[in-house]
């Protein structure tokens, strides 16, 4: 039979964001594979040498836009490196809790897109109405609903508002029933299961030779997590556990462990987001008003030549890392290099990758699985 | 609960691993580094000024020697107006994790601060400077570490800076049409409309023009 | 006239078919029953495919996310008739929700060329309007309609889902007004703009 590539192209309703996968079949099974990235390159990086470090948080915020906070998060950490600014505990709280509660979002935005790949487009209905009630939690804080540029260089914004922890824990505890209906629908599908179960198998020392990280990595079985390997904010302090996964065989993971994964890291962010609400310092109803040196610490706005800084995030799908180099124009005002590492931008090509052997009808779901978010990637 | 890298760990284990590269590749210009991060936990890590000519062989010392198996970020500037000897610069981020392959129905669930020794996760930053010129290249590491093959490919396309030896290179993030030799992010490429008076002169039809025209910023 | 086939009668029916169809074709437009019939028409369609929007299922950026939770439950966009085709065959509106890119604009205006006329073209959020705050960027074109002709700007950054349900109301009102032209031919038309009124 002969071979022909197929191009599953920029505009495509499985591949979740603008890229394109070439695939080479030989009847149904997929021979080789080539990704094409850069359909909405913007050249952030460019644009960043020539604003001010604050006007930089709404750039990132726009990098992935399905955990926009995380990202925001991910810059400002940098940024407080080359700066050397002291944050207070109260900020990092909130930003721990908005960070947790972003990863619940993007985790439900990512199972509701990945539904109707599988079938299911009732989970589509489901996730995205559930994650309308941490979408109204951010806009609490942010005041939009996805691009909220809340953190700043030394703690955040604004404090939480009055009654946003009774409302924060009540929508949390709802939503740790509906992880139960979740798992009870799809667990117990035949469809579901074997769609996933033996599919796209990745193991662990390949995936971190490739530089993938994040629940992809945890998925395999290790539970590698930069929250407590290259420790930020007050995650020692707060009740989790890293969430890992089993892998059912010596290949590595499959799609089912990915998916296990996510659902597991939904119930430990939960887990997360009520504990710190009980131990930020300050009280949970207290509201004190911008710029109270409870929640943002003064900080510098010009960088040195010669100074530099670095972050490395655990963001919704990989680690983030930003690297700034000080000294640019307006006398140290604006970065003279910002460089950004997007964990989705090397995942892509190890994707593309690990489809070959597997049939057409499984590359939806393998793409799926890995949760690209192309605004990441291509900057 | 209260598990986290503790500060001594980090130390110890970016102590150790300075001492034996300062042992081995001591005498040349490789300077080996312990630098703490500036913000709220201080963590360490290993900072390594390297020359274009010794990097394969520091790269894959690290790699066999050190277990850095994650290469996570390729960052390379342009600095028109450095000194003679560092006209260009490449800084390769790695990372060393404690992961390795699971049997099957078992997971590895570490405990922060029971890790010793090489378990430790540690980060390296390498920073190798290219002397002025047109024509910058550093020997790569695409067969050391698969993840640096997109990240060369992204420095060469948006930078300008060749890595020799690496297989496969093209355009990843411009288009594939984008005129040889042109690399954005070096300094000579203004953005537009950099200069507010060219900004506001090119209406884009919305045919008003503001208040404050003719400022300079 | 029962050139080719000598199995069948004399007339061949198809051939009787057409002269039929000249003779009459001739006869209505010379009474100009024809022109007053087609506008009829055309109305008529106006007022049935205003209400049945299929979108092309094109996710660019940040925006999408925002069209994708205008189709959940709580903003359902299908009940307006909005729903999602996944070939631009088969559309009647570009929505074009993210920056265009050197790399995408090829792209986009194949895509905008394989839609079948009446089509129509939304630019929802900042990127797809002017650029966004990319517009000083070295690969985004300011606006998508630097190549393709736009029918109703969204703005916001993102614009909420209530934005672009409110967007396909007015682009609702336009394919009232001057449906059935086609896309060229709107050139002299006032941009409409969500938010202006």
């Amino acid at each position: 039979m002969a071979q022909m590539w197929i191009t599953m192209g920029p505009q495509h309703p499985m591949t979740h964001g603008l890229w394109t996968l070439r695939v080479k079949v030989d009847g149904e099974t997929v021979v080789d594979t080539e990704a094409e990235l850069g359909y909405i390159h913007r050249g952030v990086e460019k644009i960043a040498e020539s604003r001010d470090f604050t006007q930089i948080t709404p750039y990132c915020d726009r990098l992935c836009y399905v955990s926009a906070m995380t990202w925001a998060n991910s810059y400002i950490y940098a940024a407080e490196d080359l700066l050397e600014v002291e944050v207070p505990e109260r900020a990092e709280y909130i930003r721990l809790i908005s960070a947790e509660c972003q990863r619940l979002a993007s985790h439900l935005m990512w199972l509701g897109a990945y539904g109707p790949d599988i079938g299911s487009l009732t989970l589509m209905t489901w996730c995205m109405r559930d994650r309308e009630m941490f979408l109204d939690l951010l806009q609490e804080l942010g005041g939009s609903r996805m691009h909220y540029n809340y953190p700043r260089i030394g703690g955040v914004k604004r404090d939480i508002p009055v009654g946003f922890a009774n409302r924060l824990v009540a929508k949390v505890k709802l939503f740790e029933k509906r992880i139960e209906e979740y798992e009870m629908m799809l667990d117990e599908s035949t469809i579901w299961l074997v769609r996933l179960q033996g599919v796209g198998y990745a193991n662990a020392e390949d995936m971190v030779n490739a530089g993938v990280s994040g629940p992809n990595i945890r998925a395999a079985g290790v539970n590698y997590d930069a929250r407590w390997a290259h420790p930020y904010s007050v995650y020692d302090q707060v009740d989790w556990e890293p969430a890992v996964e089993k892998p059912t065989s010596v290949k590595g993971a499959d799609c089912y462990d990915r998916y296990r994964v996510r659902m597991e890291e939904m119930r430990q962010s939960c887990r997360m987001i009520l504990d710190a609400i009980e131990k930020i310092p300050g009280g949970k109803n207290t509201n004190y008003s911008n710029g109270d040196e409870m929640i943002l610490a003064k900080a510098p706005t010009r960088a040195p030549e010669g100074a530099t800084g670095f972050s490395n995030y655990e963001c919704t799908r990989g680690a983030s890392k930003f690297y700034i180099q000080g000294g640019g124009d307006g006398r140290g005002k604006n970065p003279y290099r910002l460089s950004i590492r997007s964990p989705m931008f090397i995942t892509i090509p190890y994707v593309a990758k690990t489809m070959i052997g597997y049939k057409v009808a499984d590359i939806p779901a393998i793409m799926g699985s890995f949760d690209p978010c192309i605004g990441e990637t291509d900057r | 609960m209260g598990m986290r890298v503790s500060n001594e760990q980090s130390d110890s284990a970016a102590e150790s691993c300075v001492a034996i590269l300062s042992k081995r590749f001591g005498g040349s210009d490789v300077i080996s580094t312990v630098e703490h991060h500036s913000n709220a936990f201080k963590m360490a890590f290993v900072r390594i000024h390297c020359p274009p000519q010794h990097w394969p062989a520091v790269a894959k010392s690290l790699r066999f020697d050190h277990g850095a198996n994650y290469c996570s970020m390729v960052t390379g500037t342009h600095y028109p107006e450095g000194n003679e000897d560092r006209g260009w610069e490449v800084v390769y981020h790695l990372m060393r994790q404690p992961v390795v392959d699971q049997k099957p129905f078992t997971n590895t669930v570490h405990v922060a601060s029971e890790l010793t020794g090489s378990d430790i996760p540690l980060e390296f930053e390498i920073l190798v400077a290219l002397p002025q010129g047109d024509e910058p290249s550093v020997p790569s590491v695409q067969s050391v570490w698969v993840g640096a093959d997109w990240n060369e490919k992204e420095t060469w396309d948006l930078v300008g800076i060749r890595f020799e030896g690496h297989e496969n290179m093209h355009r990843v993030l411009n288009p594939h049409d984008s005129p040889e030799g042109f690399h954005p992010l070096q300094k000579q490429h203004k953005l537009r409309y950099h200069d507010y008076n060219e900004m506001y002169d090119d209406a884009q039809g919305f045919g008003r023009k503001p208040t404050d025209e003719g400022r300079v910023k | 006239m029962a050139g080719q086939d000598e199995n069948y009668a004399a007339f061949n029916s198809r051939a009787l078919v057409e002269m039929v169809g000249d003779v009459t074709d001739e006869a209505l437009k010379a009474t100009k029953i024809k022109q007053f019939l087609s506008v009829l028409a055309g109305r008529y369609f106006n007022w049935a495919g205003r209400k049945s929007l299929f979108t092309l299922h094109l996710g660019i950026k940040c925006c999408a996310i925002e069209m994708a939770a205008a189709a959940t439950p709580r903003f359902d966009g299908d009940r307006f008739g909005v729903l999602f085709r996944s070939s631009p065959r088969q559309s009647d509106v570009l929505l074009v929700n993210g920056p265009i890119t050197k790399k995408f604009a090829d792209k986009v205006v194949r895509l905008w060329e394989q839609m079948p006329e009446p089509k129509y073209c939304i630019a929802m959020g900042e990127c797809a309007i002017s650029g966004g705050p990319y517009f000083q960027s070295y690969n985004v074109l300011e606006g998508v309609d630097t190549v393709i002709p736009v029918d109703v700007y969204i703005p916001g950054c993102p614009p909420r889902p209530e934005a672009l349900i409110d967007g396909f109301g007015l682009l609702r009102e336009k394919i009232i007004r001057i449906g059935a032209a086609p896309s060229s031919g709107r050139k002299g038309e006032k941009p409409i703009i969500v938010g202006e009124d």
